[in-house]
């Protein structure tokens, strides 16, 4: 016997989540190469884009809910739906940091080479292939890409907090960069959020597939 | 700390030739709810029906391997099976009360028991009446018929029918089937409210009524009993596929 109804509602989720991942995927791509480029038309597009991702996020929001209240969902499927919402709420905050990267980029104009000394470009490179990894897990829910999203997300942190000691020691040394140093820092720690929103979402897709808790495990041992 | 009330060794169980229970070995604890679950057919109902010996009534079955009450096995041949009875209460599927009074109705058990004083009798009926969650509702009128009752409040007063004779276990066999929501959700909270002074071992259909009250779940499938773990962890993350299956109407 199958449970067609039930089914096809789940299918339903699947295919929204994984759209909600590609199209944030495509904000934070969008976002960071505006920010190489200094390409004010992209960026002005990935605050336009913001709202399709915040609709995105409302309906998946509501069908989770409508299968909480029509099927009473178990096992494998209760885990995936409660999963379904954490990792859409994380996906949504993730495109708002796209957006906040996106806003912050005009006044960057005259500092294009401070932000290439700083060296960003280089954890945008690795936050644009950590979030490859995270649409994939997301697409397969094959766990090999769990340890590959750690390991990026510790590198990712590693290397905005070079940023941030870097950022600090050009403002003690010169005072004019201040409020532009302390916008490239807002930058690089919206990056940085960006790493413990993947490594939520690795968390509750294992959760779905082994139905074992693992987010605070290190707190809890 | 829980104590095992029932426990069951390699149960096996024929009707005739055909066999109806498999290996079966579980181990039931004291005061706390246990549910079985399973399709129609699996042998919960027929497991069930072998804690109190109900199945003793119908010819050609024939049980092997132990049923441990309390650590006696209740059959050996020494036991008594209407003590036994007194001991296992049962409520079943559809409400069964005599056409007597609902005072009388409560009264009956402790009667044949040869119970005669009448304040005594007053006492084990309003407190039976009153742990089965219906004495408000009929205290002004224990003299009338039980039948003109509604069917939530008659499964109530066979809950109390039941109770009247102190029992340590009560066995239910889908006791709120055939009642409407706020019925069922009545003689629910009166379950998870009785574990406090009894064992309840509760066979149901309704698998959100398993997940809702019952401690501890044990799914049957063609005889066997495939998983028995704690409600919580049966309904989140199954150990089994086929458990899996079932509880997501995905099954066969």
């Amino acid at each position: 016997m199958e449970n067609r109804i039930f089914d096809s509602e789940l299918e339903k989720l699947d295919h929204k989540v994984v759209q909600m991942c590609s199209q944030v995927n495509q904000q934070i791509n969008d976002a960071l190469r505006a920010l190489k480029e200094y390409d004010l038309k992209l960026a002005k597009k990935v605050i336009n884009d913001d709202n399709a991702v915040d609709t995105l996020d409302v309906k998946i929001d509501r069908l989770c809910q409508k299968i909480f209240a029509l099927q009473q969902p178990v096992a494998s499927d209760l885990r995936y739906i409660l999963s379904a919402l954490k990792i859409n709420n994380d996906l949504e905050r993730v495109g708002d940091h796209a957006v906040s990267i996106a806003k912050r980029i005009e006044p960057l104009e005259d500092y294009r080479q401070l932000v290439a000394d700083l060296g960003v470009e280089n954890v945008s490179e690795i936050t644009t292939l950590l979030f490859a990894d995270v649409v994939e897990l997301v697409k397969t829910h094959d766990l090999e890409y769990c340890q590959k999203i750690y390991r990026r997300s510790s590198l990712l942190k590693e290397g905005c907090e070079t940023i941030a000691a870097k950022i600090l020691s050009e403002m003690m040394h010169k005072s004019e960069v201040v409020v532009v140093a302390s916008n490239i820092l807002i930058i690089v720690n919206l990056i940085e959020r960006i790493a413990s929103y993947s490594n939520n979402i690795a968390e509750s897709i294992t959760f779905v597939v082994e139905g074992e808790i693992v987010k605070h495990k290190k707190n809890m041992q | 700390m829980t104590v095992e009330k029932i426990l069951t060794e390699n149960m096996d169980l024929y009707y005739g030739a055909k066999q109806a229970l498999k290996k079966i070995s579980i181990k039931i604890p004291e005061k706390k709810v246990t549910a079985f679950i399973g399709p129609s057919g699996c042998g919960k109902s027929t497991f069930l029906r072998s804690l109190n010996r109900m199945n003793d009534l119908i010819d050609g079955v024939k049980i092997e391997g132990n049923i441990l009450i309390d650590g006696i096995n209740i059959y050996d041949h020494n036991i008594d099976v209407v003590t036994l009875r007194k001991k296992v209460g049962m409520v079943f599927q559809k409400s069964n009360p005599f056409a007597k009074s609902i005072y009388e109705n409560i009264a009956y058990g402790p009667r044949i028991n040869g119970l005669k004083d009448r304040k005594q009798l007053d006492e084990i009926v309003e407190t039976a009446l009153k742990n089965a969650a219906i004495w408000d509702e009929v205290k002004d009128r224990l003299g009338d018929s039980a039948l003109g009752l509604s069917g939530g409040q008659q499964q109530r007063l066979c809950i109390a029918r039941t109770l009247a004779v102190n029992p340590e276990i009560v066995l239910m066999d889908e006791p709120a089937s055939a009642l409407d929501p706020l019925s069922t959700s009545k003689i629910e909270e009166l379950i998870v409210q009785l574990k406090e002074n009894y064992t309840i071992v509760i066979v149901t259909h309704n698998m959100q009524q398993a997940a809702r009250i019952s401690d501890n779940t044990a799914f049957f499938y063609l005889g066997e009993l495939i998983e028995y773990d704690k409600t919580k962890k049966l309904f989140t993350n199954p150990d089994k596929k086929q458990t899996e299956d079932y509880i997501t109407g995905r099954f066969g």
